[in-house]
């Protein structure tokens, strides 16, 4: 996801200093650090692997224009407008330009007032809009103050329906991306390059296959008239949706969705969902820098979407296996708690984009087809040389585990505690006004409700207990089986020396670790089946890119 | 609290018998929320906040210890990895994980410089589960050298999320050439080898603990929808026997600067260049109005809406970002400006620049609306980080981390409301001056 915002560094514990991109965004809104600035891989391709294909979301459902949540009495209104096109509706050749166009126009002139005009008139709200582009959809969002609505919603509007186009905006954006896509993309933080790979390998061949960013050689070639046209094709009156939520007086939310109605209706075209391979056996990317750490990532796409009937079973199993940023997960507990290998070890059945940035779950990623996707956080040496046996000790964990929860399923009680969890820790998904408006967004891309209106009513978050509650074992064991495999999956590497690397992975050697400390028997005896796991790969299935050429073109 | 969902969903943010931050006040307490405060005999203060969803609440310990209390050798980075530590258990929870999964709670931890903020977030009908199993780890934290030894390891990898960024490489290289003295002078996360011999610090721990983890050094922020009345003899009764004797450690003081520094580092990866100016600044106090004036001043002379930022970030775009950070800490710590220059071949004209640019803030007052929209601006900041309850927590933390207290919040913004362009200039005039800074640089390794 596109997400060019980023908080300043005082408010960052443990990282540096941090730079501003967009001057629209309030800092405190934007819960991302100084690497989102900085943001694409060719080479060889990787062969195509024969598998089952994954169903996911037949057809996207027609939304309702207007989504309207109405909170009478809080002091803050906020705003959603989603445009239902994202980086999937990219030009050959111009990836990136759907991003690069709701750069512009979150963060450039109109045609009532120059761009630092608008700077001026935000300030003294300490309100700021910015846009968020996943591959599906894009959402411009800001929340303000009762007090100044009106003030901030006359520019709001103005950065959607009257963008200047100008030619220093453009200039000024492009060139911030591409910043990102050469430089802070490739250096910054390889835990989160090693996700945008991942989803590179299990896309390639669909409009899902860029980063939203795009790559730098098509970020290059987008030009003022590109944007435009894109603008004009996809900014149509029905192919968005206006969602208000907030203390906004009556009447307000039917005057945002006339002032959209005059956008031109256009015809877009409904692109088919996705239709990845999934793998039939295990295909590795290596991609080489200097450093002292791997960065680790590893998934097959699924069937499953928000909806689907085993999404409430595969999201319980998800969160027991490897809920983000929770250290009872069971990946968690098997590489970090049990063996301080690493920082954190989580899995996912949506995409969680910047996961290293926040603990919100997000929102506004929606997709109709997804991976099955797990993230383990840098291994790093902690003797001269053991750093790739350490990572293939990590990742050989991790295949285990995913090996036994398909072999033995869940059992009852971890079943019933993970329900539990899920019934109070959900509580915390919609902190925020924005955030509640934005999980209905998500329920009109997905026609979830009563309606498919996106009221609330049978919308995600209601129905996570109710859909928790309906579960037993027979289900989620099924369900697991249904979606989940250990045999075929893509396996990205960050790391020093890919070639040494290479020749590990092919030798099938077995990597054992050491621990600064002593480790109970059990422990020990786990290690000799760990260390020993099959990863089974052939060298026609690893490829090896320098970080130089990552997400250079297609 | 029966249908807790929809309401925690459905309801707005304000609390029925609570102020809601509606209104912007011009004058009075900026902070809106019915707040109760009270101290025990043993030191612990506490403050209880109407505020939040319904049904909900957070609990808080702000530890009054971070990066800054580390002032003996080797052993930089403590702070944060006793973070870690507070979650391995006791003998009555040897699983604190455990228990807090079994409601659902929200929960985790940060370390900064001055302080350690444990928060967890969680149903209301919970708070005596949360009062009962927060204060048994503050008072009987109990771990082996075993698992202290790997969680040293968790930390190890912590480091290298993301030791290796630009902005990394040049935060070191800007604190080890301000700072010669003073704790601040290295990153929360430690210096890399002290890092690399945590799993040999066990005993250190136990007496970290021992010296830091103490009522009179902690203050609790309960923030959400619960009775005050229970809240209140809850905590008195599991933290009464919480025994104090909390002794300050002596926080080196930094030797005032004398002359200009300068510093030039390489970076091993790819970035455009970075050029920082940093002047050693006053503690952050709610009432010193040059205090306050130097934390506008940075927005004013170097933000979005800077005559500098239009210039060379928007017009002409020699920059590719300008960001002042300006934000005080407990302790005199600097403050920054951060230029991220197109052109390599700029650099040196673009630290001139900015150089000029101070010197016209030191020499010429900032106009009248301008400071309104500032002070405008630094309010509704305020009132719109008040919306969920871990937020109320984290707004009111500085004032709590810095003094020990809520109420200076209300104090600072009163002091913000009557800073004048003559406090403005003055600050710069007497802060940002050559003595005082320091200007790093860093470029790529083997240039552009």
């Amino acid at each position: 996801m596109s997400r060019l915002h980023n908080l300043p560094a005082w408010l960052v514990p443990l990282t540096g200093a941090a730079l501003l991109v967009s001057a629209f965004q309030v800092p405190a809104d934007a819960p991302t650090s100084p690497d989102s600035l900085l943001s694409a891989a060719t080479g060889p391709a990787l062969a195509a692997a024969v598998g089952p294909r994954p169903g996911g979301l037949p057809d996207p459902p027609d939304p309702p224009g207007t989504i309207l949540l109405a909170e009478p009495g809080s002091p803050f209104v906020a705003f959603n407008i989603w445009i239902r096109a994202g980086s999937q509706n990219d030009p050959e050749g111009k990836e990136g330009l759907a991003a690069l166009t709701a750069a512009l126009l979150s963060d450039g002139s109109t045609t009532h007032d120059p761009y630092q005009a608008i700077v001026e008139k935000l300030y003294p709200m300490a309100a700021g809009y910015g846009a968020s582009v996943d591959k599906e959809m894009t959402v411009f969002t800001g929340t303000v103050h009762i007090d100044n609505l009106e003030r901030y919603y006359e520019l709001f509007r103005n950065a959607l329906l009257s963008p200047a186009f100008d030619e220093a905006d453009f200039d000024r954006v492009k060139q911030q991306t591409l910043n990102f896509l050469e430089r802070g993309r490739r250096y910054n933080r390889d835990e989160e390059l090693s996700r945008e790979l991942l989803y590179w390998m299990a896309y390639r061949g669909t409009p899902y296959e860029h980063p939203e960013e795009g790559f730098v050689r098509s970020v290059r070639a987008i030009t003022l008239d590109d944007v435009r046209a894109f603008y004009d094709d996809f900014y149509v009156r029905n192919n968005l949706v206006v969602g208000v939520g907030g203390g906004f007086p009556v009447g307000f939310g039917e005057r945002v969705r006339a002032d959209f109605d005059t956008r031109p209706a256009g015809e877009v075209p409904v692109l088919p969902a996705p239709d990845p391979v999934r793998p039939d056996r295990v295909k590795i990317l290596i991609v080489e820098k200097e450093t002292d750490a791997t960065a680790i990532s590893m998934g097959f796409p699924t069937d499953l979407y928000r909806g689907h009937p085993d999404f409430w079973a595969m999201k319980l199993v998800n969160s027991w296996f490897g809920e983000h940023r929770s250290s009872f997960s069971h990946l968690y507990q098997v590489i970090r708690e049990r063996r301080g290998m690493n920082y954190g070890d989580y899995s996912y059945i949506e995409p969680f984009p910047n996961a290293f940035a926040t603990q919100n779950r997000p929102v506004n990623a929606s997709r109709r087809s997804n991976l099955f996707e797990i993230w383990i956080r840098p291994i790093a040496l902690t003797e001269p040389g053991n750093l790739h046996p350490r990572t293939l000790f990590a990742t050989r964990a991790a295949l285990r585990e995913l090996d036994r929860l398909v072999e033995r399923g869940l059992p009852e009680d971890q079943i019933e505690r993970t329900r539990r969890f899920l019934n109070d820790f959900s509580l915390n998904y919609g902190s925020t006004v924005a955030r509640r408006l934005a999980y209905r967004v998500d329920d009109a891309f997905f026609g979830l409700g009563a309606d498919g209106s996106g009221s609330g009513e049978g919308g995600y978050l209601t129905s996570i207990r109710p859909g928790l509650a309906a579960l037993d074992k027979a289900a989620v064991d099924t369900a697991i089986r249904r979606h989940l495999a250990s045999e075929g999956l893509y396996l990205v590497f960050i790391t020093a020396d890919a070639q040494a690397l290479k020749a590990l992975l092919l030798s099938g050697e077995e990597t054992r670790i050491d621990y600064a400390g002593e480790q109970p028997a059990e422990v020990l005896a786990e290690d000799d089946e760990i260390a020993a796991w099959p990863i089974p790969v052939v060298a026609d299935d690893i490829v090896v890119l320098q970080i130089s050429e990552v997400f250079e073109g297609r | 609290m029966r249908s807790l969902l929809a309401g925690a969903l459905l309801a707005c943010t304000a609390l029925a018998g609570s102020s809601p931050p509606a209104a912007a006040q011009s004058d009075g307490d900026i902070f809106p929320f019915e707040t109760r405060r009270f101290d025990l005999d043993n030191g612990l203060r506490t403050y209880l906040i109407h505020a939040g969803s319904p049904g909900m609440l957070a609990y808080v310990s702000v530890v009054r210890t971070g990066a800054r209390e580390e002032v003996e050798e080797g052993v930089t980075g403590f702070a944060h990895f006793f973070e870690h530590m507070m979650f391995r258990g006791t003998k009555k929870y040897p699983n604190y994980d455990g228990v807090t999964e079994s409601f659902g709670a929200n929960r985790n931890a940060n370390t900064s410089q001055d302080r350690t903020f444990y928060y967890l977030v969680a149903g209301s009908e919970y708070l005596e589960r949360i009062v009962d199993l927060e204060s048994d780890r503050f008072r009987n934290l109990s771990y082996a050298e075993p698992a202290f030894r790997t969680e040293a390891g968790a930390v190890l990898g912590e480091y290298q999320n993301n030791a290796y960024s630009a902005f990394s490489v040049l935060d070191r290289a800007v604190r080890e050439k301000v700072f010669t003295t003073h704790t601040y002078r290295h990153q929360v996360i430690g210096f890399e080898p002290d890092v690399r011999d945590m799993p040999n610090q066990y005993r250190y721990s136990l007496d970290f603990f021992r010296r830091f983890y103490r009522p009179e050094n902690v203050v609790l922020l309960v923030v959400g929808d619960f009775d005050f009345d229970q809240a209140e003899s809850l905590i008195r009764a599991y933290y009464g026997g919480w025994e104090p004797g909390y002794v300050p450690p002596a926080v080196p003081v930094e030797p005032e600067q004398t002359e200009p520094r300068r510093d030039a580092v390489t970076y091993p990866g790819r970035t455009l260049p970075m050029v920082t100016l940093n002047w050693m600044a006053p503690a952050w106090s709610a009432t010193d109005r040059q205090a306050v004036a130097l934390e506008l001043l940075g927005g004013i002379a170097f933000g979005p809406n800077s005559p500098i930022y239009r210039r060379l970030v928007v017009q002409e775009r020699r920059l590719q970002a300008l960001q002042a950070g300006f934000a005080l800490s407990r302790d005199p710590d600097f403050v920054q400006v951060l230029a991220m220059v197109t052109d390599p071949a700029d650099v040196q004209a673009i630290e001139a620049e900015l150089l000029a640019e101070v010197e016209r803030y030191q020499t010429e007052l900032v106009d009248e609306r301008t400071l309104a929209d500032t002070r405008s601006a630094a309010r509704y900041r305020f009132l719109m980080g008040l919306e969920a309850h871990l937020n109320v927590a984290n707004a009111v933390s500085r004032a709590v981390v810095n003094t020990g207290a809520l109420e200076p919040i209300n104090d600072y913004y009163r002091t913000l409301r009557s800073i004048t362009p003559e406090d403005l200039r003055r600050a710069a005039e007497r802060i940002l001056t050559e003595r005082n800074r320091t200007i790093v640089t860093l470029v790529q390794e083997g240039g552009s």
